[in-house]
């Protein structure tokens, strides 16, 4: 029994930590992902639209299998956590292994090593001079760059050199770099909000409507001073920017101009520019008013008489207004104009106006000419609605000049407590992968060897790389080609040496 | 007429192919003068674009010329006008660079003209430090693609909407296209691996065929209309933009006969696939020969359904079936339906290069050795740009839409694109798969990088809508 369930486990673990495992999982990954971008995604498509593009069962049915937002389904997430312990069962149950190799270099060759080591090369040298042999391969090791060492065995000497050893570890740090995106991915995911914030001109807020509909109240608010746009001389838009401050127990403790690829930070919460538009609310209407020639009653007198008021003044003098919502004008002495009302989107349905939308759309406003000595109101409407009100019944001919709505700026807020798991991932990942490609462990050995039979001796070189193995061997043949040069010169010298010894003598 | 001559020897066959190319290629150099004619300045960049396609045009025609009668000296000469051509692109490059000041990464044309620069490059590369001297056969007709699509798409420089005007929008294209033409390039030394490897001519038949099969299908099935239409993006000329009915939904337009011409073009083109199909099933192989016709013939109608479009589709008013009234398009409007066509023309005459040219291929290529370790390295160096690539990407979009990752349909394409190449370096690395397996996954993933590159862009909309 207990042997099953041990022999259960270590079969389960075999599974997970295989690279068939891994590869079927990636697979899945690859072909939902790819599900997911040809299924219309929700939230981002319009309910709507979903409809026209499906009809109701195979809706129902993709939503059951939350096919229509399969990057935020359970079933995804749990696809990305089985290839993160995919790949750290794969990481532990090769780690050992690699990390012995790392920590522990195998710097003396035996003889099994050295027969199966390709490229190795055998260069003779005079019977009793390991120690030049040895000092040859020392210098041209040295002439390439790396730091040779002796290493002692019994009463041998052998020489190891290497590089870049790290390179053995760099698939490992290309898949911790991974599983450190997944982490942030994931705390994102559990931790993580995004959502929107819509500010007019002057005005603040603290609650974030959040993508699935749901709203986040902030402990602080943000107040958008102003905002604009600047275009390029074609009309397209160059620039958004909006002036933002942080209002937070009634004072401003921050505040920041954004802009698209700039946004605001505090607290961890981030405000991006992502919109900029003109609300529904009038800032400033701009009217010229001329006195009405047609307009016959005793306000004619008034008109008259404010002109005798006024000699300066001519009959035909345009006036100009500008006011907002709810405004009153005194046009003259008897004659005021108020702005009733100003209507975004407007529709006329038996003799009367309605407003059909809060958004823009085609803007309607409604003003009031009042006569005191008249008693008498008159309606005024921009655009003329001929069967609501008749504008020339008015004291003043009134004509809009001018309409300038407040400006909002559209804010998308998030906060991403795990995106630095992301980007430390990301360097991560780019430093393993340099290694993994790039980086070469080389490592060469060199070591005397006397012939079982003959006795004779010779120097043994072997070399070993992790990858990239062709440049290596020619880096290896002239590594040894150098060995060699050096034993001759040596040897010349030493035989020089000889001779002036011999003559000396 | 064209069938009798394609019943003719091989020689004669091989001279009609001549003539054919030639006449397609005096086609896009005619579409070249013509804007020249219209610009009036000598030293612009589109006379830079110009000169561009007369080389890279001629290094592909010297490499189909090598194709048709063997002489070695024409692949030298097509790596001469390669790099001539290369020169002509930089200049056109530095243009606009100069012009726009931003570096050209801003639009699909502007991208092409760096994805032709950088695979010209690679090609030169390849062929200098590998020895892969008829690489060019199948990177050049992907260049010329490339620079005949800009000549139709716009070139006005556009000023970049708020969301491009980061630094980083500039490194993650750049990436982009260094990786993308690594990819290309991989591919092409994949396919010359395969025939190094023995691969059997028919396999080529098959898979070339399919492939302008289904070029050929994606047009007829989505573009098809009643009464032998065919539907094409409406074009607004003077805002050099298509037109749009509401938001996201475009308008078309059809033009008179051009489907019936399409469908029989795909019927034709497929005829070398059913021909293929039958050898296989009944065991016949003179049923290769007749395929082998075939592909002659379906290239003759492919040229001249790419001429019939390209009169067609070219600046005219057409009705629609969603307004009332007559609505202009361009071959501006329809560049995936253009380079779609060329595409297939190219395929096939690279087909019939392998078919008559074999032996001489396969003694200027390096070993299979060499080219399976030199795909192998082309890879090792496009995974780590596309890595920086879609990192360089998400930090853009974190900083520009507050979110590093929405999986929108390019990123995760892109992603996918990036599985596909882990794949093939875990299999290669601790699998130990070379030669032919590793080749299907080069293949693969540059087919996968294709779909990133035009088909998501095209099918899949999203934030990318940009580019």
């Amino acid at each position: 029994m207990e042997l099953n369930k041990k022999g259960f486990t270590h079969k389960l673990w075999r599974t997970i930590a295989s690279i068939q495992t891994g590869v079927v999982l990636l697979i899945l990954v690859v072909i939902f992902a790819a599900v997911g971008t040809i299924v219309l995604q929700r939230p981002a498509t319009d309910p709507d639209e979903m409809q026209t593009a499906y009809s109701p069962q195979v809706l129902s049915i993709l939503d059951a299998l939350r096919l229509t937002d399969v990057f935020h389904s359970w079933w995804f997430l749990g696809l990305v956590v089985l290839v993160s312990l995919s790949i750290i069962a794969a990481s532990i149950d090769r780690f050992p292994n690699a990390w012995r190799y790392f920590s522990r270099p195998y710097k003396y060759p035996d003889p099994t090593f050295r027969r199966a080591l390709h490229p190795q090369r055998t260069i003779a040298i005079s019977n009793s001079d390991e120690e030049s042999g040895l000092v040859a391969a020392e210098r041209a090791l040295h002439s390439i760059g790396l730091k040779p060492e002796r290493v002692i065995r019994e009463d041998h000497f052998g020489i190891f050199a290497e590089r870049h050893r790290i390179s053995e570890m760099a698939v490992y740090i290309v898949h911790a770099s991974l599983l450190l995106i997944f982490s942030g991915w994931i705390i994102d995911g559990v931790y993580g909000w995004r959502g929107t914030l819509t500010l007019n001109e002057g005005q603040s807020s603290n609650v974030v409507e959040l993508r699935d509909g749901k709203t986040r109240t902030l402990p602080y608010a943000i107040r958008c001073d102003s905002a604009g746009q600047e275009n390029y001389k074609d009309g397209t838009p160059k620039k958004w920017w909006s002036k933002l401050a942080v209002v937070e127990g009634g004072r401003d403790v921050k505040s920041k101009e954004i802009v698209v690829n700039d946004p605001l930070l505090y607290r961890g919460v981030r405000f991006y520019q992502s919109s900029f538009g003109e609300t529904a609310k009038v800032q400033k209407l701009v009217i010229s008013a001329t006195p009405n020639p047609a307009f016959k009653s005793s306000s004619t007198l008034a008109a008259l008489n404010s002109s005798r008021q006024n000699p300066n003044s001519d009959p035909d003098n345009i006036k100009e207004i500008a006011f907002t919502v709810g405004d009153t004008a005194d046009l003259d002495t008897d004659t005021s104009l108020r702005f009733a009302e100003f209507i975004p989107d407007y529709a006329v349905r038996d003799g009367q106006v309605y407003k059909r939308s809060n958004e823009i759309g085609s803007p309607a406003a409604h003003l009031v000419v009042t006569s005191k000595r008249a008693g008498k109101s008159f309606d005024v409407w921009f655009p003329k609605l001929e069967e609501i009100a008749d504008n020339s019944q008015a004291p003043y001919l009134l004509e809009p000049k001018n309409l300038q709505l407040a400006h909002f700026t559209g804010l998308q807020v998030s906060h991403e407590p795990g995106q630095w798991g992301i980007w430390s991932g990301v360097v991560l990942m780019g430093i393993g992968l340099t290694f993994v490609f790039y980086v070469v462990h080389v490592r060469f050995w060199a070591l005397p060897v006397r012939d079982a039979k003959t006795g004779a001796l010779s120097l043994w070189i072997g070399g070993s790389a992790n990858r990239n193995r062709d440049a290596f061997e020619q880096r290896f043949n002239d590594l040894a080609a150098s060995v060699e040069e050096e034993l001759k010169t040596n040897s010349l010298t030493a035989l020089r040496e000889q001779v002036v010894t011999a003559a000396g003598n | 007429m064209s069938h009798a001559k394609a019943e003719q020897p091989q020689p004669a066959t091989g001279a009609t192919l001549i003539v054919g190319v030639g006449l397609s290629v005096a086609f896009l150099l005619l579409i070249a003068l013509l804007n020249v004619v219209k610009s009036g300045n000598l030293l612009s960049e589109t006379n830079l674009l110009y000169t561009t396609l007369i080389f890279y045009a001629g290094a592909g025609a010297l490499y189909l010329g090598f194709g048709v009668t063997g002489t070695e000296a024409y692949v030298k000469f097509a790596s001469i006008a390669t790099w001539l051509g290369l020169i002509a692109n930089t200049g056109a490059i530095a243009h606009r660079w100069y012009e726009a000041g931003h570096p050209p990464f801003a639009s699909v044309y502007e991208m092409l003209l760096s994805f032709v620069w950088t695979l010209a490059v690679l090609t030169l590369v390849a062929e200098k430090k590998y020895d892969v001297k008829v690489i060019g056969t199948v990177t050049m007709p992907v260049a010329i693609v490339g620079v005949v699509l800009m000549q139709l798409l716009r070139t006005d420089v556009h000023p970049l909407v708020p969301a491009l005007q980061s630094t980083w929008l500039h490194v993650h294209v750049t990436l982009a296209m260094f990786a993308y033409a690594a990819c290309a390039l991989s591919f092409a030394l994949a396919m010359m691996f395969l025939i190094q490897d023995n691969m059997k001519t028919e396999t080529f038949l098959a898979v070339t065929s399919a492939t302008t099969v289904a070029i050929y299908a994606g047009v007829v099935l989505t573009r098809f209309e009643k009464w032998g239409g065919l539907s094409l993006t409406a074009w607004n000329p003077e805002s050099k933009s298509e037109i749009f009915i509401s938001k996201g939904v475009r308008l078309f337009v059809t033009v008179p006969d051009l489907g019936w011409l399409m469908l029989l073009a795909l019927l034709v083109v497929a005829s070398p696939l059913v021909f293929y199909g039958l050898a296989r099933f009944r065991n016949n192989y003179g049923f290769i020969a007749l395929a082998n016709r075939a592909v002659f013939l379906s290239i003759l109608l492919q040229i001249m359904t790419l001429i019939m479009f390209v009169l067609r589709a070219r600046d005219a008013s057409y009705p629609s079936l969603d307004a009332e009234g007559l609505f202009p398009t361009s071959l501006a409007a329809s560049p995936f339906i253009l380079s779609g066509l060329v595409g297939g023309v190219f395929i096939s005459l690279l087909y019939l290069l392998l078919l008559w040219r074999r032996p001489d291929l396969e003694r200027l290529l390096p070993t299979t050795d060499n080219l399976d370790r030199i795909t192998y390295k082309t890879i090792c160096l496009a995974f780590p740009l596309l890595t920086l690539m879609i990192a360089s990407g998400a930090y853009w979009a974190n900083q520009t839409w507050g979110s590093y990752w929405s999986w929108d349909p390019k990123e995760t394409w892109a992603a996918i694109t990036w599985l596909v190449y882990a794949g093939y370096l875990h299999m290669r690395i601790t699998r130990g798969w070379r030669g032919r397996r590793a080749a299907y996954f080069a293949i693969l993933g540059f087919a996968v990088v294709m779909f990133t590159f035009f088909g998501v862009t095209y099918l899949l909309p999203g934030l990318h809508a940009y580019a």
